[in-house]
């Protein structure tokens, strides 16, 4: 059985729910031809992408022992209870993420492995969740989600000359050449996900009220109908072609997943507060997966070259400035606290998602959780060897519970490699890879 | 040209012989019929035949005693003719006059063919308002500015506008964000109490140039930026200044000397603060970040009484005298943080919080005609404010059909909360209504054509010279049926062109006619053009804006577009123009000397949409050149040709120029490139930026501008190119007239419209080519007046094919 085109209309209808919609997702849509039987019938894995900057502490994040009995280290600490579900990969380097322009490219060549062109307009290859919205996320409302705690490019020197600005704002590109927007206010996100309307009552309201407007659309058409030549008609069935597909989302919404969902109440003003920002973007990536309103999220827990302080931690540093920590110890002291706070939240993510039932197990069960960044050592600004964790089992397709030290460096993309063919997306290759990982 | 017609044409084929296409050297002193024809046998004939098909056109099977059968192929033959672009260059050319004969001759008959044949005012059907258009009638009927980027997605263009009625089409994602921006419209005009506070973060241009005052802010002001916000409610809003000082490198920088950064909200400023100073300076060598943090910490949580509407929030600083140097230097900084002295990165407005009440907007001011003292009053009232709403929506007087659905909206929103939530819903229900997003809806019967009605032709005025519905005075003299009398109409059509909305000839028509948008869509090379930021960019546009508006707006004859030795000029423009003794950030009407900047051709911002980031690029130019001015655009490159050979790093390629060499090199390039790349060498003086060069910096050659015209004709230079356009100015004034009439009309014009374009031209001659006699005669054609019913057949709304041969 074959997808055909129809569905096609319907993920381009999905995607409107945004507040924006730009030409290139189309992109991001399933090629024609693709066997159903890969895409709907069969257990789709969540995925998501987790990247903090500025790379790690590596003496403290790598665990001393490999195999299956190990304890994490520092950083990681507060992963502990999730220790069945995590794979900590050791001596993975990204080599086409390496440049002299750093900050202004690790973001978006974390999950390409491709070294962009040197133009200043974006181009480089499709990030891997790009990748795997195409064949995974093509039944949900969106195809996939990007988020970040703050918008757009880092600060000025996150742009580097020579590259433009267009890799260190966002994970994501759905091409060669289209870089995807994030959304970092959590407003805007909840509204975009389950519709206008500060009040559940009042989405309801909001709800039927478009329902009301279909059908005014719909009596003004068949009016107009008797009187158009054929030409016209055609724009007319294209208007009642969207009346119906939307009229079904509004269906869906009512008693598809979005219904036994219990949301909170709609965020106001984006806070100033670090913390709750990046707890309640994290929510709001909770209740997207939960939702069912998409399969694959990328998001930047802070953005490159962050300049902010974490007083709330007791870290009156600013980040990307200690990260320079020119091997003085206690700075370097400093910054790993900086990334265990990163974990931390992360962990409180984790317990809430293993809390929610799914299938035969919970979510984070079933799912694929990449954690990492796309720096090593921040004052060096190498690309080797990168923190990386995967979270989740992917409804069995993963071990779990295992470090896994290469030896030898190693290919990020064997990584990414091995995760897109464990969530079932026929690829053989990707950016510098040589070839799957049989361990994880 | 289908199929069966070809054949049709096929069968005419012996009428050939009888009329002499055989005489292989015709003079222009030849009979008329044959003379002229004679020609297309000798120069055409070769290659358009029925062996080879050339371009799918074989002039021995057209017959001459019924060019208007054919009048695809020999309108064609015409643009063609008429552009040089046949017999393509290599090919032995006609002389000009032999040409005119034929083209005279051809246009004559076509002409006469046509004017003795019913009115053929061709099709257009549904038309969806476009995003632009959309815009602009919310501010006529709602008097609200709404940011229309962000509520609608973007339309796509065809011809090069954005109105074209058979690409407006609808998806369910378009019809989504249409009831959603229908929500958000009557929300924000009429406000809410309990409005749910939220935040916007806005930023500025990294490559803003703040070292200077910005235009849009208070005089005495450097640096900084503005936005216009839609505040929803009065009440207190929260600004911060945000990542307010860079910190390279995690370096706080800039903290030596004290700047005093002020917030304004319409001008007035409502928040002052000192950043650094001895005592900054001090803290921040002392403490580093936990200073940087306190610093930050006196530009966070302003909060600031705001009442509702749409105010300009401006953040900047107080400008401080030379002796104090706030750097009157140019940045030499390629990156924003390392210029001299502090500058606004973003700031984020939240809010709002303790509303106060939805004080006095424009929009409530015109929504809310009356107020019921009681609830028994409120249902009377509902009815008039929504009955005003709806005419003034549907561009016509309403019935009570077209009150039913507001009103039923109204009803059930009045249920669930209050009177105002009642109007918001009926609102909301009006918006989303077909009879307002769609600015025409044919009904027709019978197979002849009719003139369209007199409301008909009052949205079709309004959305052609003001793109937006007609005015309340043009719905009242349609409904009395007043405005198809001629001398009503020219009244009309003069009142509109004269009013400050008929700026949107210049904002719309004129800016997509030019295609000044791409100017703005690609990044400059910084490192070939380190003095170009976003303030020249700004300029450039603002520069084609004001000289578009002036020849546009005042009526002066199209030609001045190529001629005008008048420039509108700021400082930073001034410099980059070489133009001496022009001071400050206001633009000021300023005559040029140097013939090169004249007009069209001289303008930075034309120049500049017509290159890529790092080079310059003839064929861009030329292509653009014949597009925009001639309306004769080249076919596209057959498949599988080489890109543009790349600047490699360290090594000099030449001149662009030479590399375009290449193109003389293959026949069938050179059939396309000899026409186009000479038009673009003419300009390649103008870098980039549209900056004057002598040299190519990247090869270090000097700049050599020559170029023969497929006319035959030699120019050197811009002054030049633009003179040997002007020395056939109906050329250009075609070109001008058929983009204005393909904008007005909402459609491509076909081969059938070429009779009545050219009389629209013939006509305004008499008047030195002033846009009003354009408008004049665009607004008398039979194609703006008329409708033709409605074709039965295929349901194809894209069977338009603009040049005849163009599909082949």
């Amino acid at each position: 059985m074959f997808i055909t085109k129809k569905h096609l209309s319907r993920r381009t209808l999905l995607r409107g729910l945004g507040a924006s919609v730009s030409l290139p997702l189309l992109d991001a849509m399933i090629p024609a031809g693709v066997a159903l039987a890969q895409t709907a019938a069969a257990a789709k894995p969540r995925l998501g992408f987790f990247y903090f900057p500025h790379g790690a502490v590596m003496e403290q994040w790598t665990p001393a022992a490999t195999g299956r009995d190990f304890e994490l280290n520092y950083i990681n600490a507060a992963l502990t209870p999730f220790k069945d579900q995590l794979t900590v990969l050791s001596n993975l380097g990204n080599k086409p993420g390496e440049s002299r322009a750093v900050h202004a490219l690790v973001p978006a060549t974390w999950l390409s492995c491709v070294h962009p062109r040197e133009t200043l307009e974006p181009y480089m290859a499709p990030t891997i969740d790009q990748i795997a919205a195409k064949h995974i996320g093509q039944d949900t409302p969106w195809p996939s989600l990007e988020t970040a705690t703050a918008q757009g490019q880092g600060t000025g020197s996150a742009c580097e000359r020579g590259y433009g600005c267009t890799y260190t704002g966002t994970l994501s590109f759905a091409n060669s050449t289209t870089p995807l927007p994030v959304e970092s206010n959590p407003r805007q996100l909840f509204l975009r996900l389950f519709g206008q309307g500060d009040s559940a009552a009042e989405r309801r309201f909001l709800a039927e009220q478009t329902g009301s407007i279909l059908d005014m659309i719909n009596d003004e058409m068949s009016q107009l109908n008797r009187k158009l030549g054929p030409r016209d008609r055609n724009t007319l069935d294209d208007y009642l072609a969207s009346v119906r597909e939307i009229e079904r989302r509004l269906q869906n919404n009512a008693q598809g997943d979005l219904a036994n969902l219990t949301l909170p109440e709609v965020p106001g003003a984006t806070s100033e507060n670090f913390d709750e920002h990046l707890r309640l973007m994290f929510d709001l990536v909770l209740l997207a997966y939960q939702g069912n309103l998409t399969r694959v999220q990328s998001f930047m827990l802070a953005p490159e070259v962050s300049e902010m302080t974490y007083n709330h931690i007791g870290v009156p540093d600013a980040f990307h400035a200690i990260s320079h920590h020119a091997n003085d110890p206690a700075k370097k002291d400093r910054l790993a606290q900086i990334q265990k706070y990163h974990v931390e939240v992360f962990a409180d993510f984790l317990a809430k998602m293993r809390a929610i039932p799914d299938g035969e197990g919970n979510m984070l069960e079933n799912s694929m959780l990449l954690f990492g960044s796309n720096m090593s050592n921040s004052n060096a600004h190498n690309q080797f060897p990168l923190p990386t964790t995967i979270l989740g089992r992917g409804a069995g397709k993963l071990r779990g519970g295992q470090h896994i030290d290469f030896g030898r460096r190693t290919p990020l993309a064997n990584v990414h490699l091995t995760l897109l063919q464990r969530a079932g997306v026929p690829i053989e290759q990707l950016g510098d890879s040589t070839g799957a990982v049989t361990e994880i | 040209m289908t199929g069966s017609h070809r054949i049709l044409a096929r069968a005419a084929l012996a009428v050939l012989a009888t009329v002499g296409f055989a005489a292989s050297s015709a003079a222009a002193d030849a009979p008329a019929a044959a003379g002229p024809l004679a020609l297309v046998e000798a120069r055409c004939a070769a290659c358009h035949n029925s062996t080879d098909w050339a371009g799918g056109v074989a002039f021995d099977t057209l017959s001459p005693d019924n060019l208007h059968g054919d009048v695809e192929v020999w309108e064609e033959t015409v643009r063609k003719l008429r552009g040089r672009l046949m017999p393509p260059p290599g090919e032995p050319q006609p002389t000009q006059r032999e040409i005119d004969s034929l083209v005279g001759w051809l246009e004559t008959r076509l002409d006469a063919a046509a004017a003795a044949a019913p009115p053929d005012p061709g099709y257009v059907g549904l038309h969806r308002l476009n995003r632009n258009e959309y815009a602009r009638e919310i501010r006529r009927i709602l008097d609200l500015d709404v940011d229309v980027t962000t509520l609608l997605p973007r339309d796509v263009f065809s011809e090069g506008f954005d109105n074209q009625a058979a690409t407006l089409r609808m998806s369910p994602s378009f019809l989504d964000q249409y009831i959603t921006a229908a929500r958000t419209v009557a929300r924000q005009a009429i406000g809410r109490t309990d409005a749910k506070s939220s935040s916007h973060e806005y930023r500025a241009p990294s490559s803003l140039d703040q070292s200077k005052h910005v235009d849009g802010l208070p005089l005495g002001t450097r640096g900084g930026f503005w936005v216009d916000h839609h505040f929803p409610a009065d009440g207190e809003y929260v600004f911060s200044i945000r990542e307010f000082f860079a910190m390279g490198a995690g370096y706080v920088t800039k903290v030596d000397h004290a700047h005093t950064v002020i917030l304004t909200i319409d001008g007035r400023r409502v928040f002052q603060q000192t950043y650094g100073g001895p005592d900054d300076l001090k803290a921040v060598d002392q403490r580093q970040a936990i200073a940087a943090d306190e610093i930050q910490n006196r530009f966070n949580q302003i909060r600031v009484p705001v009442q509702a509407g749409v105010r300009r929030i401006g953040v900047s600083f107080i400008q401080r005298s030379f002796a104090q140097s706030d750097s009157q230097l140019q940045p030499i900084a390629m990156l924003p943080e390392m210029e001299r002295v502090p500058r606004i990165p973003g700031f984020t407005v939240a809010g709002p919080f303790d509303v106060t009440g939805l004080g006095d907007t424009p929009s409530r001011r015109r929504i809310f005609s009356c107020q019921p003292a009681s609830a028994a009053e409120e249902p009377a009232c509902a009815r008039r404010i929504l009955a005003d709403l709806a005419a003034a929506a549907f561009r016509r007087p309403v019935n009570e059909e077209d009150l039913a659905a507001p009103l039923s909206f109204y009803t059930r929103a009045r249920e669930t909360r209050d009177f105002e939530a009642g109007i918001e819903g009926g609102l909301t229900a009006i918006l989303s209504s077909t009879r307002f997003l769609l600015r025409s809806a044919p009904a027709l019967t019978g197979d002849e054509a009719q003139p369209l009605t007199d409301l008909e032709l009052a949205t079709r005025l309004g959305f052609f010279l003001w793109s937006t519905g007609p005015d309340q005075r043009l719905i009242e003299l349609a409904t009395a049926g007043r405005l198809q009398d001629e001398r009503v109409l020219a009244g009309e059509v003069a009142r509109m062109l004269a009013d400050p909305r008929a700026t949107a000839l210049v904002d719309n028509f004129a800016f997509q006619w030019l295609n000044v948008a791409r100017m703005g869509n690609f990044q400059v090379d910084p490192t070939l053009y380190p003095d170009f930021d976003h303030n020249l960019r700004a300029a450039l546009r603002e520069e084609i804006r004001l000289f578009l508006g002036d020849t546009l707006r005042a009526d002066r004859s199209v030609l001045d577009l190529l001629r005008s030795d008048t420039t509108f000029l700021n400082e930073r423009l001034a410099q980059h123009y070489r133009v001496r003794n022009v001071r400050g950030d206001q633009f000021r009407p300023v005559r040029l000397t140097d013939v090169n900047r004249h007009g069209l051709l001289g303008k930075g911002a034309l120049l500049m949409a017509t290159s890529y980031g790092n080079r310059t690029s003839p064929v861009l130019r030329g292509v653009w050149v014949m597009d925009t001015l001639f309306a004769n655009p080249p076919y596209a490159p057959p498949p599988g040709v080489e890109q543009f050979p790349e600047n490699e790093p360290g090594k000099s390629m030449g001149t662009v120029r030479e590399r375009l060499e290449s193109h003389r090199a293959l026949k069938s390039c050179n059939f396309c490139h000899g026409v186009i790349d000479p038009l673009g060498f003419a300009l390649e003086n103008f870098d980039v930026t549209g900056a004057w060069r002598d040299r190519d910096l990247d090869a270090n050659e000097p700049i050599d501008a020559h170029g023969r015209l497929s006319s035959g004709v030699e120019v050197t230079g811009p002054a030049e190119l633009a003179r040997a356009i002007l020395a056939r100015p109906d050329t250009f004034v075609q070109a001008f007239t058929e983009k204005l009439m393909t904008y007005a009309l909402g459609r491509p014009l076909r081969a059938q419209d070429m009779p009545a374009l050219r009389r629209i031209v013939r006509e305004a001659a008499g008047q030195e080519y002033r846009l009003g006699s354009l408008v004049r005669g665009i607004v008398a054609s039979d194609a703006f007046r008329k409708r033709q019913p409605p074709e039965e057949g295929e349901p194809d709304g894209t069977a338009h094919v603009a040049h005849a041969g163009a599909g082949r």
